[in-house]
């Protein structure tokens, strides 16, 4: 290697300080911004929920979003804003383990106003100790792997004679590819799909990103870019904070056959830190422009706007115009309203994760006091669930996340606020709906925890979609477009129609001993579809009540529950 | 007629069995169900299968009404000829006007010791405290045989739908068991109090099985019956898993009559009883 001039003496820094930390996470979120389709692709599971890539993405945009004004020269410092950053903005399982490592980090560099190399490596090993920590049952094969490789890999360059920052973290990130690479040979799961853990590769993106801003110029030699990334990333994290931010930007856009690839671009032209998903029912759009009503105007064009917040990021000053242009189904909001009317009994209140309108309509009618929007594309961050059980008028609260990938997000609710919150685990919607079902006002909130777990341990949970490409999985083979059932978050039944599907479901689940089948209708069913489907079970199951719901959810056109 | 000590009064929400009304000389005033402009006594002019048919029917559902102050003058006037007193044990004023009714019943045979009731309760409850008290030695000790169990006076009941009890507007208002668009079977129960939701599992099936539950947290009972609305099949299903847990206790099979078949629709099944 060449001697250093002064100018490039940030390239092969001796030690990390808050400024090289912060300037190295832009890099990351740029990097990652990149290779954001690339991670959500990696999806494992024949349904339509790749969205690994945009959760860590939107957690580790929330991690960066505190730091950007912050000229702090303390690593303390900027990793603490980054940890609470991404801990409000934590979003989906794989969001929710990276804020853990955010977390782990900041508090093992607490006090600190830079890192050695040999510090650095011991903070990298202690933001994979404290994921492991804020998981359960931690699984191997997954982000968690992945982070651990990258702590030992970095404690083993540490201890190198002439270790450096750069050493560090180039062997971290050879650890964190080796560890992905290795994902599927631990999880049969991924091994069957023939793909990597996508949580593990988001987070080998980070610190390759994180590494690129470190060592701009050897990183090129190590990484191979994807073919996805289109502009430098290294340059772009450059670019990244300069400019003025102008107004976040941020709003739904409910509407139908909307082409989210134009949308897309035409929105990203308009500012940057362009964060735009969804599908062609309903987009959520985060943007950073100048010009605001500019957005707007040209959205509202499109459909129905909601939850539409714009910030002005110089002046910190929020303007919130929710609720200002409700969106097609509005049904559900009065009954909320008349809930909330009356005090109850023990004091306590629920919040749910709900999607769709029928659903949160459901729960709301059935005593919920504040719906999140949210579910299977698009998981509610920690904030967004913060942000519910604050606004309900009870200390105690408890929080539904109705979803297996929400679960660990609303887990991080508790600590956040000074209310005494409950999480009930539930993985599905018709779960949320029993447990909800089971609460009862004239009960403390222990006693209604147990009797709303054991509420959603007795309904069983068939979940109807199309297989999004062909699969094997949990040992039942798939084609794209196939009709597959999952019961209980596991791939049970695959066919060419619903009522077949179904109906095999629940003969899997054994329909002795049940009495009520409640089909809740998702937006994409089609009248013929539920008649198909109620007649085939109506005709299978005389025994049984067959009841049908609006449930309105995206993406499964039936959700079925079986008590 | 040899004049007894004491004789007991009670109304038709009791659902006195009729062996029980034989064998203590028991008065039963009864209550109106009003279907539109018709007016029925209740258990008088109308059977049980006659109201329930004439429920299924009905546009709009019948109200009902306590009986008067009168017609309660009107019975402890004929019996002051045959008894030295009376305990007139009635439907809680809690849920009815008709403990205001026997009161002022009463005032208006000055001389005659009347000794009103309010049972906070409704159904079989009262029918084993007007049996209790028929047993007892004198009317002191029939009061006080009755005064002294109130507190311990329970009905559980699961409904089939909510509708009935919703319109009749006797149980504590719970925004969140009215708003549901979701249909569910609500588990209810009263203590002296307002009827107070307890439960509302989804199938019939479970809803027995918590109709059961709950009343197994409130064991030991001195007394209990299961009553029910057009559901004698289920009645006996739970009287004999009942049975089966307490060997030692009689346990009633009783039918609700029209007044409270008006509040709690048909498919009702009740079980009520005094706690030890």
């Amino acid at each position: 290697m060449k001697t250093e001039s002064s100018t490039s003496s940030r390239m092969r820094p001796e030690v990390v300080d808050g400024q090289l930390f912060k300037q190295a996470l832009l890099g990351s979120l740029s990097w990652l911004t990149s290779n954001q389709e690339e991670v959500n692709r990696l999806n494992v599971f024949p349904v339509p929920d790749g969205d690994t890539g945009t959760n860590m993405l939107l957690t580790l945009q929330s991690a960066v979003e505190d730091i950007r004004e912050s000229e702090a020269r303390e690593i303390s410092k900027i990793a603490a804003l980054a940890a609470h950053g991404s801990l409000m903005g934590a979003r989906g399982n794989s969001g929710v383990i990276l804020s853990q490592i955010f977390r782990g980090f900041a508090k093992h560099v607490q006090g600190k106003q830079q890192l050695t190399p040999a510090e650095l490596a011991d903070a990298l090993e202690e933001a994979a100790n404290a994921a492991y920590r804020a998981v359960i049952k931690p699984t191997e094969g997954t982000i968690l792997t992945v982070a651990r490789e990258i702590g030992k890999a970095a404690k083993a360059a540490a201890a190198e004679s002439n270790a450096t920052v750069n050493s560090v973290i180039r062997a971290a990130v050879r650890a964190a590819k080796a560890a992905t690479d290795n994902t599927p040979t631990q999880l049969a799961i991924l091994r069957e799909a023939g793909v990597v853990d996508a949580g593990g590769y988001g987070l080998q993106v980070i610190l390759e990103g994180f590494l690129r801003t470190v060592e701009a110029s050897d990183a090129d030699q190590l990484l191979k870019a994807p073919a996805a990334a289109k502009a430098g990333p290294a340059q772009a994290a450059l670019e990244l904070p300069e400019e003025g931010w102008g107004y976040c930007t941020e709003f739904l856009i409910e509407g139908g056959d909307m082409d989210v690839e134009k949308i897309r671009e035409e929105i990203a032209a308009m500012g940057n830190s362009a964060l735009i998903v969804g599908d062609p029912d309903l987009i959520r759009v985060h943007v950073h422009t100048n010009e605001p009503t500019k957005v707007l105007a040209y959205a509202s064009g499109i459909g129905n706007l909601t939850k539409t917040k714009v910030d002005d990021m110089s002046k910190q000053h929020r303007v919130i115009l929710q609720g200002a242009t409700p969106g097609q189904n509005g049904a559900s909001a009065p009954k909320a309203e008349a809930a909330a009317a009356q005090p109850r009994q023990n004091g306590v209140g629920l919040v749910a994760v709900a999607a769709g309108s029928g659903l949160s309509g459901i729960f709301k009618g059935l005593g919920t006091d504040a719906v999140v929007e949210g579910g299977q594309t698009m998981n509610p961050s920690t904030q967004d669930m913060l942000k519910a059980v604050e606004s309900v008028p009870y200390q105690e609260v408890f929080l539904l996340p109705n979803n297996a990938n929400v679960i660990l997000a609303a887990g991080q609710v508790p600590e956040l606020t000074k209310k005494r919150v409950h999480i009930v685990p539930t993985r599905t919607m018709p779960q949320g709906i029993a447990a909800v079902v089971a609460f009862n006002v004239g009960r403390p909130a222990e006693a209604n925890q147990a009797a709303m777990e054991e509420a959603a341990k007795q309904v069983q949970t068939i979940e109807v979609t199309h297989a999004v490409r062909d699969s094997r999985a949990e040992g039942v083979r798939v084609k794209k477009g196939d009709v597959i059932a999952l019961i209980n978050d596991k791939l049970k039944h695959s066919g060419q129609d619903y009522g077949e599907v179904v109906s095999d479901a629940v003969r899997g689940i054994g329909p002795d001993g049940y009495e009520l089948i409640t089909v809740y209708r998702g937006r994409e069913a089609k009248d013929a579809d539920l008649s198909q489907l109620t007649e085939a079970l109506q005709r299978d199951f005389p025994n049984l009540e067959v009841e049908v719901q609006d449930g309105g959810q995206q993406h499964y056109p039936f959700i079925v529950s079986v008590e | 007629m040899a004049r007894s000590r004491f004789r007991v009064v009670t109304d038709s929400t009791a659902d006195l069995p009729e062996a029980w009304r034989k064998q203590y000389g028991i008065e039963v005033v009864p209550l109106r169900v009003h279907f539109g402009n018709e007016t029925y006594k209740d258990g008088v002019d109308l059977t049980n299968k006659e109201f329930f048919e004439k429920l299924a029917a009905a546009a709009e559902l019948p109200k009902t009404s306590a009986p008067s102050p009168g017609d309660f003058a009107e019975v402890y006037e004929r019996l002051r000829k045959e008894c030295d007193g009376v305990v007139s044990i009635h439907l809680g004023s809690n849920l009815s006007a008709t403990v205001e009714s026997a009161r002022l019943g009463a005032q208006a045979v000055a001389g005659f010791p009347v000794e009103v009731v309010d049972t906070r309760s409704v159904t079989m409850a009262m029918a084993f405290l007007c049996q209790i008290a028929a047993q007892a030695a004198d009317l002191d000790s029939a009061v006080a045989a009755c005064e002294e169990r109130l507190d311990r006076l329970a009905v559980l009941a699961l409904l089939d739908t909510l509708r009935y009890l919703q319109m009749g507007g006797r149980i504590r208002k719970v925004e969140y068991w009215v708003g549901s668009v979701l249909d569910f079977k609500p588990v209810v129960k009263l203590e002296g109090g307002p009827i107070e939701p307890i439960d509302r599992p989804r199938t019939r099936a479970r809803g027995l099985k918590s109709l059961l539950e709950h009343f197994r947290a409130d064991l030991p009972v001195e007394r209990v019956g299961v009553m029910h609305a057009q559901a004698p099949a289920d009645a006996e299903r739970v009287r004999e898993e009942l049975q089966k847990e307490l060997p030692d206790v009689p346990i009633e099979i009783g039918v609700t009559g029209a007044v409270l078949g008006t509040h709690t629709g048909p498919g009702a099944v009740g079980l009520c009883y005094i706690r030890k």
